[in-house]
């Protein structure tokens, strides 16, 4: 990487109300994709060997949680307290509460158990909004094409549809549920457009859209008589029937004590989340400290089938600088609302709603090339001229951004007055488990919800279609593992796909040294250096 | 961490007890990890907004409470990571409150002691958001729920301000229930309004035509 400015000189060299050429024209984004996009870094991607996608690409490190060896075998089963439930959710995130909602408003008992405190998750982070097609002349069959062409039409149109189709209602239940949207004064919801949409479709709480839905579904669930929780209890392995072909509950850890138990059930719905704190590729994330693709791993263990599993998405702008919020968002939203990219010669490069995969690139491109900004901890980044923004509407960060200005303001940090120092942040996992509209995966018994379930964004996702992927698809997967055939529960619960996958392992030659799940990132253990960049 | 910054002269503090050597910079949550100090599974988002790390924090005489991923090391700081908060003593679902009329009775019923403030500003003094704690409470006992609530708009959920209230108040769950039945009662967007309409008579044709 040739070397940029200082922090300092550019912060110097900095002027809100410098002259600005127009942003250079876009001739090739492919070439530009494939040259910068971190998924097409040399030596990032291997080819699985085992389990229903082998000979798949795979981004390496994700391959090696694939394919490695379970905590548990059935020894460890012996003793362990068993608990019968109708539908097991695992995961306590916004799609984890939506599919337990969902399931215990049609009369089933549900247990939700996650691995750290209900609510823990990265929907609590969510900024920007969530997409519906509510405006006068914006339509359901608009907003599929948006998230069909950002996605590089690998996303399943069934999936997209079903989706699209889900936003006005999905906005009513959570109004239902008691979330707040911002109003416009005549009291319609305040809507925004943003990278890759053709119509302002973005529906928010502020830039707190997240926090907003979280806690109000946490209080929703903890409050529902037919719910129960289990916080810091994370799932270390599935259990399935004797042939190790259908899914029939999972065996939990504590983080507390150290034990195991057990729950037997019909339906397991995973809501797991991404895998930003993989770190994939050395990047920082903007994701919670459980994000590390449990969900994935339990699932391909057990057969399901994935998809796009060498497809990430590293978000545009993720903070350099304060170093302890390093890699955390900024919100598309401000970007959205005017603010543009600058280099570290003041110049714009990428016209700033391109889709994201597209915007970061050019970013990495620019730092590479020597037009980034340094800082003395080894962070390198743009500048998001956000006193410009301010400027020419003064007032909008304080009314519209309250968040991007109190998570900096006790360290000093004002974005109305300098600019915010940004680089591309691991934040979303465009893949995952392959689900169809009821969010049933290949398995029997096995759901997934959420960011670890895949097919809908392709191979980029835009803004506002997670939050709404993962309330609609949570319902939905709640509904139907409510609705599931009652066989009486199953009548047998073995680690037979544990033992399959451990055949597969050996006949393929692979080490059955490393464990996964993964839980926990290492650097949370006691005496392990902090990860950094 | 480069090699030039750790010839910074370390902080030392304690966590939970146990001394611990940190580099400048670093908060609490990082320094528990970087010291060595036993797993805590309290964290979660780290940038302040899931209201996990609860930390109590001494600094010579002045003891307080804060969240660990946004408070840095001091010289001489105690930091201790609090447990979770206990269950929640309020119960309602929002589908048991049909009437818009009866809300302030019911609020009441639900959480008995708000009326009961003593003014002491314990929780505002706790909160790590600089909320107005203390007045969201007395605007949603009075039944101005929609301002009560939007005081509220920051709150990270940590009940930190629970744990202060010497009359067991809740605020912070006063505030949610302010911000839900707001939104319950009152959000009814005409645009979303009309969109929704416009899908239900879709539907209904395609029924009536098949």
């Amino acid at each position: 990487m040739k070397r940029g400015l200082t922090l300092q000189a550019a912060l110097a060299a900095y002027r809100p109300d410098a002259e600005l050429a127009p942003v250079p024209e876009l001739n090739d984004p492919d070439t530009l994709l494939n040259s910068y996009h971190p998924d097409h870094l040399r030596g990032s991607m291997t080819k699985l060997t085992i389990g229903p996608n082998a000979g798949a690409d795979c981004q390496r490190e994700l391959a090696d949680l694939l394919q490695a060896e379970a905590f548990i075998d059935e020894a460890d089963l012996a003793g362990a307290q068993v608990t019968d439930t109708d539908v097991l959710v695992v995961g306590g995130g916004g799609a984890g509460c939506a599919a337990a909602l969902a399931a215990a408003e049609r009369g089933a008992r549900v247990l939700l158990v996650t691995k750290l405190r209900l609510g823990d998750s990265n929907t609590v982070m969510a900024e920007g909004g969530i997409q519906a097609a509510i405006e006068p002349g914006d339509t359901a069959q608009q907003h599929m094409q948006d998230t069909l062409r950002a996605g590089h039409h690998a996303g399943d149109p069934a999936l997209v549809a079903a989706m699209v189709g889900d936003g006005p209602e999905v906005i009513r239940w959570l109004i239902h549920q008691g979330m707040q949207f911002d109003q416009t004064a005549s009291g319609d919801l305040h809507t925004r457009k943003a990278g890759g949409m053709t119509a302002p479709r973005i529906v928010h709480c502020r830039d707190y859209t997240g926090l907003e839905m979280m806690r109000v579904l946490r209080e929703s669930v903890k409050q529902h008589r037919g719910i129960e929780v289990w916080d810091q209890s994370p799932v270390v392995e599935l259990l399935s029937n004797e042939r190790g072909q259908k899914c029939v509950g999972a065996v939990l850890g504590s983080l507390t004590d150290g034990s195991m138990r057990i729950v037997r059930t019909r339906s397991v719905i995973l809501a797991t989340g991404g895998l930003g704190r993989l770190h994939l590729n050395g990047f920082p994330t903007s994701n919670h400290i459980g994000a590390t693709g449990d969900g994935l791993v339990l699932a391909y263990r057990m057969g399901a089938r994935l998809c796009e599993l060498d497809s990430f998405q590293y978000h545009p702008t993720g903070l350099v600088h304060p170093p302890h919020l390093y890699g955390k968002l900024v919100t598309e939203g401000v970007r959205a609302a005017g603010a543009f990219l600058l280099n570290a010669h003041g110049q714009r490069f990428i016209d700033e709603l391109q889709p994201r995969d597209i915007v970061s690139a050019a970013i990495i491109r620019e730092c590479r090339e020597g037009r980034g900004i340094h800082t003395d901890t080894g962070g390198v980044g743009v500048w998001l001229d956000t006193p410009r923004l301010e400027r020419s509407q003064p007032g909008l960060l304080e009314q519209q951004f309250p968040k991007l200005l109190t998570r900096t303001r006790h360290v000093g940090i004002d974005p109305r007055r300098e600019p915010v120092l940004v680089h591309p942040t691991l934040h979303y996992q465009n893949g995952g488990v392959v689900i169809d509209v009821d969010g049933a995966t290949a398995v029997p018994g096995l759901y997934a919800a959420g960011e670890v379930a895949g097919g809908i964004h392709g191979r980029n996702r835009i803004m506002g279609n997670a939050l709404l992927d993962i309330i609609g698809f949570g319902r939905r997967a709640g509904i139907a593992a409510a609705a599931a055939e009652h066989d009486r529960g199953p009548k047998k619960i073995t680690l037979e796909h544990v033992n399959r996958a451990r055949r597969d392992l050996t006949l393929a030659g692979l080490p059955l040294t490393q464990r996964a799940p993964r839980i926990l990132p290492a650097y949370t253990a006691a005496g392990k250096d902090i990860w950094k960049p | 961490m480069t090699e030039t910054s750790r010839n910074i002269p370390a902080v030392e503090l304690l966590i939970n007890g146990i001394p611990v050597r940190a580099e400048p910079q670093m908060t609490i949550v990082e320094a528990a990890w970087a010291g060595g100090v036993p797993r805590i599974t309290g964290v979660g988002c780290l940038e302040g907004v899931c209201g996990s790390c609860r930390i109590l924090v001494r600094r010579g005489k002045e003891v307080n409470v804060a969240l660990g991923c946004e408070t840095f090391v001091e010289p001489g700081m105690e930091a201790l990571f609090l447990p979770a908060p206990a269950a929640d003593r309020h119960q309602y679902q929002l589908t048991d409150l049909s009437d818009g009329w009866d809300i302030q009775a019911r609020f009441h019923e639900i959480f008995p002691e708000a009326s009961r403030c003593r003014h002491c500003h314990g929780c505002v003094k706790s909160c790590p958001k600089g909320i107005t704690v203390e007045d969201g409470v007395a605007l949603a006992a009075a039944g101005h729920f929609r301002e009560a609530g939007e005081a509220f708009l920051e709150c990270v959920m940590c009940e930190l301000c629970d744990s202060a209230c010497p009359e067991q108040i809740a605020p912070a769950h006063v505030g949610l229930f302010s911000r839900r039945i707001t939104a319950f009662f009152h959000l009814r967007p005409p645009n979303l309004i009309h969109k929704l309409e416009e899908i239900r008579k879709e539907q209904a044709d395609k029924k009536e035509q098949p």
